[in-house]
């Protein structure tokens, strides 16, 4: 019964990310365009994001950071090093999904090899062996694929909770979510707890990472609002190229490896703040 | 020690390359960011003070970026509204904002391995790549967009990771704009608030 509540809710997502993006119905993937159109922000909610958003800052604040904190001060770098490889190793075959719906060969021998080598002799996924022979890891999901496709992304939306996103990346999140093999197991043997630690865990390992960049940009920005959404966007860009897929997404609150990742950092922009802050 | 006789060989051949004929131009260029990365990156991280960090930063936004240029794309189209006085009001803001927040935002990157990989003609214009190599191995892809030739470069942009300093801040600037009636001059006070606090 409790499994039973987790497409439920997947589903009503689906229908309300159709909803908001006018049934998402292919476009030129001319994004990076229509994005340089001066001030174009494609952001029709922006008094609703912004207060969302705002909200996400007041949770991410009282709840996320402390956590993430704790969970950087408690847990030796190398446990969780470990840690995140594992749950890298875990999202292998959505990612190789994907990789083959882009026509990615390359990528998609990588991460194929990658899952072999790390699941065997990487101790169940616990060391990224591969790297170190000279495969490294990559991002890839199911927003990028429906973007390579060419399908539009819809207006920046900030969901509760989770960040910045659009109708394209949420779609995306939530058909990488069904086809995850980890998901449909635990959902067999009605494991539920075992998908939110999963979740959970990796949100706040990739919070973790980002503390000190987020907080960075929070403090010099005018606009941290403005800001986080320009990095998001560019950062999505540039993985829908396939620039830099081993990086994660800009996303304050959020963005796993085992959930699409959205998000910069970026920061760093020069702040790409969705860069990975090395653990301090 | 390693550290130092590395800076000191990267600034001995930038002077090489610096007195170099003109044809070496793509050298020059890649020298140019190397020595740039290695002294930004010698100056951040939290064993050199803010003070001293802006310090540095600022001599090498004023020395080595083209912040006329690139100020005038962050304004976009709200350039040519503003009035003279404004523009360079907006110029002496942005310079000082750029140097408090990159400094800040870069900190991260402390003492970590810095390479140039290559450099590629973008028009007249080069386009040197590099790359931070993190403590867990990951690469960060650093592009510079460089003007200029012989000595002379002015960066105008860089990429991190696909991410542009220039057109985040374009981002960021014309929503203060908007939401303010469109009046740059609101974007100037903001400025002047955000350094006045520190």
């Amino acid at each position: 019964m409790r499994v039973r509540r987790l497409p439920l809710i997947l589903s009503g997502l689906f229908a309300a990310a159709l909803a908001v993006s006018g049934c998402a119905a292919p476009g030129p993937s001319g994004t990076a365009q229509a994005a340089d159109a001066e001030n174009d922000f494609n952001d029709p909610f922006e008094d609703a994001n912004r207060g969302i958003f705002g909200f996400n800052q007041a949770v991410d604040a009282a709840v996320l950071v402390p956590v993430a904190k704790t969970y950087r001060t408690v847990l030796p770098p190398p446990i969780r090093q470990s840690l995140r490889d594992f749950l890298r190793n875990l999202n292998a075959p959505v990612i190789f999904a994907n990789d083959v719906l882009q026509g990615q060969v390359e990528l998609a021998a990588n991460t194929l090899g990658r899952l072999a080598v790390n699941t065997t002799i990487g101790v169940g996924g616990m060391f990224d062996v591969a790297t170190r022979i000279g495969i490294p890891y990559h991002s890839n999901d199911l927003g990028i694929t429906l973007a390579v496709w060419g399908f539009a992304a819809g207006p920046y939306v900030v969901i509760p909770v989770l960040g910045p996103s659009n109708p394209r990346d949420l779609i995306g999140r939530v058909g990488d979510g069904f086809a995850d093999p980890g998901n449909y197991v635990a959902g067999q043997h009605h494991l539920l707890w075992a998908v939110v630690a999963r979740s959970g865990t990796s949100g706040i390992d990739e919070r973790s990472r980002n503390i000190e960049s987020l907080a960075d940009i929070e403090r010099t920005a005018l606009d941290n609002y403005a800001t986080i959404r320009s990095l998001y966007r560019q950062r999505r860009e540039a993985q829908i190229r396939h620039e830099q897929s081993n990086l994660p997404n800009p996303t304050p609150v959020q963005g796993g490896d085992s959930g699409p990742d959205p998000s910069m950092t970026y920061s760093v922009a020069p702040t790409p703040p969705s860069r990975e802050a090395s653990p301090k | 020690m390693m550290r130092r006789s590395a800076a000191i060989g990267v600034l001995f051949l930038t002077v090489l390359f610096c007195t170099a004929p003109r044809g070496a131009n793509a050298q020059d260029a890649r020298a140019f960011v190397g020595t740039l990365g290695e002294q930004a990156i010698q100056v951040l991280g939290p064993s050199v003070p803010t003070a001293q960090r802006q310090a540095r930063f600022r001599v090498l936004f004023h020395d080595d970026f083209d912040i006329p240029g690139i100020g005038q794309f962050v304004l976009g189209r709200y350039w040519r509204a503003a009035t003279p006085q404004e523009q360079r009001d907006f110029l002496g803001l942005f310079q000082e904002y750029l140097v408090r927040a990159y400094s800040a935002r870069l900190g991260e990157y402390a003492g970590e391995p810095f390479r140039v990989t290559g450099s590629r003609p973008n028009g007249e214009d080069t386009i040197v790549t590099s790359e931070i190599i993190r403590p867990n191995g990951n690469r960060i892809a650093v592009d510079w967009y460089l003007i200029g030739s012989g000595g002379s470069h002015k960066i105008t942009d860089v990429y991190v990771a696909g991410v542009s300093m220039k057109v985040t801040q374009r981002d960021e600037f014309a929503s203060v704009i908007q939401r303010n009636g469109g009046r740059v001059e609101a974007l100037i006070v903001q400025l002047r608030q955000k350094l006045a606090a520190g």
